[in-house]
């Protein structure tokens, strides 16, 4: 894998959902979260919030499956993108992806996916708690590796104080 | 060729049936669109999309049954096809191939759905395509014996009608162990195959599938059909259970497309184990 991805820490996320907003003002306009392209899934009763998007799988079944070819990867931006003039929101991607992440925009009657917003994704610009980060793939598990470290180091200097 | 004393050329103008059914699925099928007008567009991707595959097999499917409907009719407008056999058989064959490809594309791509694993099977199509033979049977018989009422004339004679009940009552035994097998696999197999077994069998599907499925696509027909095979004159029981077995093959149709379950998530998936185990409760900490 090469680029950078989106990481999600679901520890983090609030559930604000104001990541669906910032993308769904992006992309369309207008804020409405049911035009968004990343979804936060929520189980309240456990308070635990997860904002999924698509997660640029290197083998993906949305264009194996798209009739249009429209559905595509960007090797450049290590992506899949669907080009809007060629979509005709026949769904077929939705139902073959594992992820759930394209979504059928009502509107512009297309199906719609994360495009990591041309390189600045909005989701992560307005994540306040820093849940959604844009880091480089190859680095993406290093914060929680850092955090681990420094726990340790905590730990360990509390107990020469102690 | 005379076989039972039927010449097939009789039957062609029921072939009209054909592109115009598929026509028709066809049309619904653009209209299921987004974006409408951009339907061509489908035809981009056909070595790895089945949905642009489909695409080709049902327009070939339509322009090769109208032309063969259009040559049926020229003699009965005086244009003598005597010495066009040699085309007619070849638009047969490929017409047959097409058709075929016709039935059994539908269930290929639904079984392209590798995240449902009740799709994600061979007897999904397998099972289309013998339903589409079953339910393409009865709609010629019942064709071929409206003619016989409408022309007033006996041009499907008592024993190909009688062969013909016989083949159908075989396809629908054929139709009713294949589905047997697929639900079988499926509950034997992984999780989400049980859930949409159980889904269909005793859940939210079950009167679609016991009376949809089971009574009025396997049962009242062979029953019927049974019956009409002693009592040639009493017509109306051939076309109820053409109703019956038509009604069926819609249900077989809607009960497994209605009872894919996709697998969930692996996130969603772990939430929605600890919370059937209830370990999960208010101001657990997750982390």
């Amino acid at each position: 894998m090469h680029g950078k991805v989106l990481v999600i820490d679901y520890e983090k996320c609030t559930g604000c959902r104001e990541c669906e907003l910032a993308c769904s003002v992006y992309h369309t306009g207008a804020s409405n979260p049911s035009r968004s392209r990343i979804k936060v899934i929520k189980w309240e009763w456990e308070g635990i919030y997860l904002p999924m998007t698509c997660q640029n799988c290197e083998k993906p079944f949305c264009v194996e499956v798209c009739p249009t070819k429209a559905c595509h990867v960007d090797p450049g931006m290590n992506r899949v993108i669907i080009d809007p003039d060629k979509c005709i929101g026949c769904k077929t991607c939705i139902l073959a992806c594992p992820f759930g992440a394209p979504s059928f925009d009502e509107v512009e009657r297309i199906t719609v996916k994360c495009d990591y917003c041309d390189g600045d994704p909005q989701c992560v610009r307005f994540c306040e708690v820093g849940a959604i980060k844009y880091v480089d793939a190859a680095l993406f598990n290093s914060d929680k590796q850092y955090a681990a470290a420094e726990k340790l180091i905590n730990i360990k200097s509390g107990m020469i104080n102690e | 060729m005379d076989w039972l004393g039927y010449i097939p050329d009789d039957l062609r103008p029921m072939i009209l049936w054909g592109p115009i059914l598929v026509a028709i699925g066809a049309l619904f099928l653009v209209l299921k669109l987004g974006i409408k007008r951009r339907f061509l567009n489908t035809i981009l991707n056909p070595m790895t999309s089945w949905l642009s595959r489909g695409f080709y097999i049902l327009s070939a499917c339509i322009v090769i049954g109208t032309i063969t409907f259009l040559i049926s009719i020229l003699p009965y407008l005086g244009i003598s096809i005597s010495d066009w056999s040699p085309l007619l058989t070849v638009l047969d064959i490929v017409g047959f191939i097409f058709a075929l490809a016709t039935a059994i594309y539908t269930g290929i791509l639904i079984q392209s759905v590798k995240y449902v694993t009740f799709w994600n099977t061979s007897f999904l199509p397998t099972l289309y395509t013998v339903s589409a033979l079953s339910t393409g049977t009865i709609t010629v018989m019942m064709s071929a014996l409206a003619y016989n009422i409408v022309t007033a004339s006996s041009g499907y004679p008592e024993q190909l009608m009688a062969a013909l009940t016989l083949t159908e009552q075989i396809l629908i035994i054929i139709e009713a162990i294949v589905l047997a097998l697929y639900l079988f696999t499926r509950y034997r197999g992984e999780e989400y195959g049980t859930y949409s077994v159980r889904l269909l069998l005793s859940g939210n599907l079950k009167y679609i599938f016991w009376i949809g499925i089971i009574v009025s696509g396997f049962f009242f027909p062979v029953t019927l059909e049974g019956i009409y095979s002693r009592l040639h004159e009493q017509h109306f029981l051939l076309f109820l259970a053409g109703a019956f077995l038509l009604l069926g093959g819609f249900f077989i149709r809607y009960a497994t497309v209605y009872a894919g379950i996709k697998e969930q998530h692996p996130m969603q998936q772990w939430v929605e184990n600890q919370r059937s185990l209830n370990t999960l409760k208010p101001g657990t900490d997750v982390t």
